[in-house]
Formats: structure tokens, sequence, C-alpha cells
């Protein structure tokens, strides 16, 4: 069964041989802690750092190209924007903030805020 | 008598409930996912889209008010999804009427009520109803787990069509790509939301009731669209592993 591993959080999520799944996504329904805020590829407070397994994501599209702009060539990634069919590593700055963002102005992550209890 | 399920036996029901009536299997969705559409029938698709969704604020304001306070973060969610449709990039419904006018139509003809179905009215005023009707947990099953969940498996095989057979450029086709990924996150909120909410077995069947009705009414919607605008062109829909061979290729 492919995996997701979230390195920085040590936690993995698995999902079925054969789908694509959103990243952000598993994250959430996981519970994991992978900081981000807007979902929709505006802020890049959900960038990952591709560790292993970039040959199993799908190519960043417009809006994910625009916002990282250089990061793309240093394997970076959006969490929200990006699917794997395979086996993945990410890591992570855990306080990183939006990348229009200074740490401590109010654009740090939102995680957590809907757990299933 | 239903029993109280557990979060991970509740979230399975919640799935099955409308995994045989999705959307993307109705007629219409297939045809654009095998590039059987003309640019005018996306045209009359933007402007029954526009009148389904395009009021997606009003449902999640109705459904804010009708949250209790005690449930900050559903509350919070609601807020945030309706400034996500409105105001935190470009507007949703903008970029809808831009893939129309990529189409040929305009923003005029997309926004006058008379060049929709009944269906997409009939579409329109359900989602009022449930959003203004129903408790808060019950809505949001309806309406983001229901529906806004399967948007992304409706738009991922449609948008490389868009791009890569019609030759669409990824900015005429924002709308998609952009609900590809927001909805992925605002259907699994919803099913946060859901999972913590429905805290009782009436709640979790009505729940169900409502995600299946939903899933019903947009594979009932999707489907007259091409009843009502592709039929009369290209006659009825027929799977390509089902036609004839000479009607293939």
């Amino acid at each position: 069964m492919p995996r997701i591993y979230f390195k920085t959080a040590d936690q993995y999520v698995e999902f079925a041989e054969g789908e694509e799944v959103n990243v952000l996504r598993m994250a959430i329904r996981d519970g994991i802690d992978v900081p981000w805020q807007c979902a929709s590829g505006n802020c890049g407070t959900d960038r990952l750092v591709v560790e292993e397994g970039a040959e199993n994501l799908d190519p960043p599209r417009r809006r994910e190209r625009a916002r990282l702009g250089e990061l793309v060539d240093e394997d970076y990634r959006l969490a929200c924007q990006t699917y794997t069919r395979g086996d993945v590593t990410f890591s992570w700055d855990p306080d990183q903030v939006g990348l229009d963002d200074e740490p401590g102005d109010g654009g740090g992550s939102r995680t957590g805020w809907a757990g299933t209890g | 008598m239903a029993e109280l399920m557990s979060s991970s036996e509740f979230r399975v029901a919640l799935e099955q409930a409308f995994s045989g009536t999705m959307a993307k299997d109705a007629s219409f969705s297939r045809a654009w996912a095998t590039g059987k559409l003309h640019k005018q029938h996306f045209v009359h698709w933007a402007t029954n889209h526009y009148h389904y969704i395009g009021p997606f604020g009003d449902y999640l304001g109705l459904m804010y008010a009708n949250t209790p306070d005690h449930a900050r973060d559903a509350k919070d969610f609601l807020l945030q999804n309706m400034y996500e449709e409105e105001l935190s990039d470009d507007r949703h419904t903008d970029l809808l009427i831009r893939f129309a006018e990529a189409c040929g139509g305009t923003r005029a003809y997309v926004q006058d009520r008379n060049n929709a179905m009944p269906f997409a009215k009939g579409m329109q005023g359900w989602m009022y109803y449930v959003s203004g009707r129903e408790n808060f947990v019950v809505s949001s099953a309806a309406l983001i787990v229901g529906l806004e969940s399967q948007v992304p498996s409706i738009y991922r095989t449609q948008y490389p069509t868009l791009i890569n057979k019609y030759g669409f450029s990824e900015w005429e086709a924002e709308f998609f790509d952009l609900h590809i990924t927001s909805d992925e996150i605002h259907g699994e909120r919803g099913y946060q939301i859901v999972l913590k909410y429905a805290d009782t077995p009436e709640l979790q069947q009505r729940c169900l009731h409502y995600v299946r009705e939903a899933a019903d009414m947009r594979f009932a919607y999707t489907k007259a669209l091409y009843e009502t605008y592709v039929q009369p062109d290209l006659g009825p829909w027929v799977e390509e592993d089902e036609r004839e061979p000479a009607l293939v290729g």
C-alpha cells in the first residue's frame, strides 16, 4: 500500500494502490500537523520539501508554479496543490509562515482546527 | 433502530452514500471527459453552473446562522469557505464567466436566469432549502460532503481534456484548476465537521439521507445538461466501449 511519510511529524498515511490523493487532504484527514492557511495555492504556508518520491507526484500547475517561483526548482511543493500516486516523503520547517508573511505577524499556520475528537 | 456509528464507520457510510451516483459518471461529465462536447455546450454548462453555485456564499451564510456558537470551528470553517468563494482571490463566479467567455459566451448571457434549465433552478432552490432549514451538521453533510467533495473527482477528468484536447490556456481554465484542489480541502473539512457533530444515531442517519439526496440531485442535474443541450446534437449518450464498432473512433 503506498504511503505519504510526513517526516517532520514522523507520521505517515497510507492509501489504496491505484489511487491519486491530495497531500494536504490526507494530512488533515489524519490530523497530521502540517502548516497550512488558505489551501488554495495563494499563501504558500504549506510548502513542503520533497525528500523522496518526486516521480510519484503530478507536475505543478500554473497556480503552484506562480506561487513557488524558483522554489519549484529546489524540490518544494505546496501540499494543497499536490497529488501523489505512490510513496513520497516530505519535510518542512514547523515554524514556517506564508511566503508573504513575516513570523509573528499572524500569518502562521492553522492546523488542528477541527479534530474529530 | 440505528445505533451510533463510530467515526470510522460513519465516514465509510458517508462515502458509500454517494458512491453509486457520482456526477462524474453522468452522461454530460463523461461526454466532457472524453472530448465529445462543443464549446457552445460549455457555455450552457457555465450558465447553468452559475445559477447552481453562484449563490454558494448565500448557502454558507444561512448555514453559518444556523450553527450554534459552541461549534466555533464549524462556524469558522463556513466563514472561511465564504471568504474563499468571494474574496480571497479571484471571485469564483468570475473565473466561471472567464471560462464561458473563452468558449464564446458573454457575462450577460451567463448571468441571465432565463438561460438556465429548470433543473438548475431546482438545484438552487434545494440548496437554499437545505442550508436555511436544516440542522447545520445535516446541511454540511448535504452541501459539503454530498456536493462539494465530489468536485475534484469531476474536474480532475475534465481539466486535462480542456487543456490538451480543446486547447484552452491554464488561465482560461483556472476555474477548474482552483476547484480541483480547494474543494479537496473544503470536502475534507466538511467530513471533519460532520464526523464531529453528528453525535446521535438520528443525526447520523439524517446526514446519510441528505448525502444520498445531494448526490441524486447533482447526478440528475448533470444528466439533464446532456439531455437538454447535447443530445439534440450528438444523440443519446453511449459509453465508448458500448458503441457499435462502426460508431467508435
